[in-house]
């Protein structure tokens, strides 16, 4: 149906209501550009608000990996660090056995030796017991405790039996299920156990002058295991560093799809509030002139 | 022909543009009132008299009728119309404001507390043994908590306002009721005479079209003036000839399963003139109280029941890992027999940390220090797929904020077309019915120019009468 007679609450109607729906959009407008977002409410954009949520938890799990893995490969970097100089210490004791195995050493030499593997044996214990922030790194990263490897010059030592820390591995999450963790720990009796009884038997061998020739195979066992264990931390490492890379680029890609999804194109908004703005002031302009333009402007009454 | 009529004649047009200027002057000091519709007076020729010699000739002007410019048909759509407006507008701004309580894009949300637990949750499954740790994860399990108390408690207040906003809507409806019947009484009464009740029948319209926002109404005219209006479902008759026969009424109904906890709804229905409540489902199926039943009864109910899923979830699967029969606090203790639950209540509205010390919480599955295995565990819960929800628990949170965006913006684009209907016929209405100023100014004119010209006829007639006098 055609309409052509307006009345006059009719145009006044019109243009409150174009007034009121110009000045809305100016103030979402306005909004999104104090804002930097699209939209601060779900129904402004249901599809991207879902988008935005799911985002955000994605972008917190990823957080979470990121700092795990971060926590992770400081312990392995520590554990490398104490397992070179673990290594190096069985290295010297070698050396020494060889040298008394040779026959080369002369009795005062004996006794310097066995005083410098007893000083082996000290720091392949204090190696052991190694801690990063107050927590026992080849003692299941148990905090606050006391040292999982006992004193070599207490009574009655032991190096069969020296260790008494927690033989729990301790793992670290770095993926969304239960299968993706990366052990970070090592058990301290696995892998010093025999390199301090080797040591402690070395040190015997020298203090009753006996031929350290037999030591040899277990000073190279447990430095084997050293090695091996230490190989495994390097690996576990890569692995935590390439997770690392890899939350690294995912976090990227989210965090972009989550500002595209989410954030305003400043750009285009403002081009939006000034057409609004020009558009309300035409608005405006117009209709005061339209409505100002009445017969009773032209009649003398 | 005398000089006499001819004198009456200029009366009667004299009076007849006067009433004219009357009803164009009516028009323009209504030119603002809410549902006036605009009057025309209709001349009509006096009866012709009969002049010596048999010849007829006119007697001069009377207003026939002050009648209003109206299409019935319009007037019954844009009613129509405004049912459905009233309907999606309820619809639309309740959702919204049940779409503002579950926002999970502002900050705090509830999505950013539970990803700060589950953040917790991780830090603890790398320190299991700190405390600092572990009072984080309490501090952030209380933040969820709270904040789901806060929701469930939102919306519960929601329905409870909703409940009052429905009481209040059949309160004012019934007003509407007897105000019809008492202006059907008016214009029978002043129609009786002849004449049209033309203000009584603009005020019992604007009535009409209060009510019908309330609730559909199927209106019928009555040959004496008054109306027939039945509910437009369920068929009965609500005003009739000016007496209400249904009214509309709430009671309290306890027994309503969409009530959220602490809250008493009421059900709606109409009482006949023996003061008999009929539950009458179908008479409001329609209008701005079908809008606030729809979300009082529907999307809140659903919005919470959701909301306790979720809730019941994370306390079911958190307290299942802490109350592991092999799960340990920090002290060695088993938190598993007797239970050590992390999380009280099985609701959102209930929720509630269930431990305060937090050594209490289970990181460990042996005894061993240090061990962060159930730590693990709870940390794992952030991505695990949960099976009442279907998804993981952010995934489940950003389904609800994409449901309940959708439905609002549904609501908000069916309001809108209702209202861009009811904008059009409104428009046909003010077009047809509607005062023009520039149109009654130009009335104006025309009648002031027949009055003056009428008022010449009676000063000529004069003057002559006048040189007839001065002859004697």
């Amino acid at each position: 149906m055609a309409i052509d007679r307006v009345s006059d609450s009719q145009a006044f109607t019109l243009l409150n209501r174009r007034v009121a729906s110009l000045q809305a959009a100016i103030r979402d407008l306005t909004d999104q550009i104090g804002s930097g977002q699209r939209f601060t409410r779900p129904e402004q954009d249901p599809l991207g608000a879902g988008q935005v949520v799911r985002y955000g938890g994605e972008l917190s799990s990823l957080t979470g990996f990121t700092e795990t893995t971060s926590f992770g490969r400081e312990v392995l970097g520590v554990e490398d660090q104490a397992l070179g100089d673990a290594y190096n210490i069985m290295v010297r004791a070698e050396e020494i056995a060889t040298q008394q195995a040779n026959g080369t050493l002369s009795a005062q030499d004996r006794l310097a030796s066995r005083e410098e593997v007893h000083g082996l044996l000290e720091s392949l214990t204090s190696t052991g017991n190694t801690e990063f922030l107050g927590r026992r790194v080849f003692a299941g990263l148990a905090q606050d405790v006391p040292a999982p490897f006992a004193d070599p010059n207490g009574a009655g030592y032991s190096a069969a039996t020296a260790f008494v820390g927690s033989t729990q591995e301790f793992s670290v999450k770095i993926g969304s299920t239960s299968a993706e963790r990366v052990r970070i720990t090592t058990r301290g009796d696995q892998v010093f156990t025999t390199a301090l009884s080797a040591l402690q038997s070395l040190e015997n061998t020298l203090a009753t002058n006996g031929n350290a020739a037999g030591d040899l195979t277990a000073l190279a066992q447990g430095r084997a295991e050293i090695a091996n264990e230490r190989t495994s931390v390097g690996a576990r490492g890569a692995q935590l560093d390439e997770r690392k890379t890899q939350v690294a680029g995912l976090t990227e890609t989210v965090t972009a799809a989550r500002s595209r999804a989410r954030d305003a194109d400043l750009v285009s908004t403002i081009s939006a509030l000034t057409q609004a703005q020009t558009a309300l002031q035409a608005m405006l302009q117009a209709g005061s002139l339209t409505l100002q333009t009445s017969l009773a402007n032209l009649l003398q009454f | 022909m005398a000089i006499t009529p001819a004198l009456d004649i200029g009366k009667r047009g004299l009076l007849a543009q006067e009433a004219a200027l009357g009803v164009v002057g009516n028009n323009i000091a209504n030119v603002n009132t809410p549902g006036y519709t605009r009057q025309v007076a209709e001349f009509a020729q006096d009866p012709s008299i009969t002049l010596p010699g048999g010849a007829l000739a006119g007697a001069g002007v009377h207003i026939a009728d002050i009648r209003q410019i109206i299409d019935p048909l319009v007037t019954r759509r844009l009613q129509a119309s405004l049912t459905t407006t009233g309907e999606r507008d309820a619809v639309r701004d309740q959702l919204e404001r049940l779409s503002g309580i579950l926002n999970d894009l502002n900050q705090p949300s509830l999505s950013d507390n539970l990803a700060k637990f589950f953040d917790a949750a991780d830090a603890l499954a790398r320190t299991p043994q700190g405390l600092t740790e572990r009072q984080t994860l309490l501090g952030a399990a209380q933040a969820v908590a709270v904040e789901l108390n806060r929701r469930s408690s939102d919306l519960a207040a929601l329905q409870a306002d909703l409940d009052t906003r429905i009481v209040d809507r059949a309160a004012a409806a019934n007003d509407d009721l007897k105000r019809i019947a008492a202006l059907d009484t008016a214009i029978v009464a002043h129609e009786a005479s002849g004449s049209h009740a033309n203000d009584l029948r603009d005020q019992r319209q604007e009535v009409l079209n209060d009510l019908a926002k309330a609730i559909g109404v199927n209106v019928l005219a009555n040959p004496d003036g008054s109306l027939r209006v039945d509910a437009a479902g369920g068929g009965l008759t609500l005003v009739d000839k000016g007496v209400v026969v249904n009214q509309i009424a709430t009671r309290a109904d306890p027994g309503n399963p969409a009530a959220l906890v602490g809250n008493s709804l009421h059900q709606l229905g109409l009482v006949n003139t023996q003061g008999t409540f009929l539950t009458v489902d179908a008479a409001f199926s329609t209008g701005e109280l079908a809008g606030l039943l729809q979300v009082r009864d529907g999307s809140t109910v659903t919005a919470s029941q959701h909301l306790d899923t979720l809730a019941n979830t994370l306390i079911t699967t958190v307290n299942t890992i802490q109350t592991d029969p092999s799960a340990l606090d920090l002290d060695g203790n088993s938190t598993g027999a007797p239970a050590v639950p992390f999380f009280s209540g099985t609701t959102a509205g209930t929720i509630a940390v269930g431990i305060t010390d937090p050594r209490k919480i289970a990181a460990a599955l042996s005894a061993q220090a240090g061990d962060n295995q159930n730590a693990l565990r709870l940390a794992d819960l952030r991505q695990t797929i949960q099976g009442p929800l279907g998804t993981t628990f952010d995934g489940y949170l950003a389904l609800e904020t994409g449901r309940i965006g959708g439905d609002a913006s549904l609501a908000a684009d069916s309001a809108s077309a209702a209202q861009l209907l009811t904008t059009q016929l409104t428009a046909q209405r003010e077009g047809l019915s509607g005062v023009n100023l520039n149109e009654e100014l130009t009335n104006l004119l025309r009648f002031q120019r027949a009055f003056q010209a009428s008022a010449r006829v009676i000063s000529t007639g004069n003057a002559i009468l006048d040189d007839l006098m001065r002859l004697l």
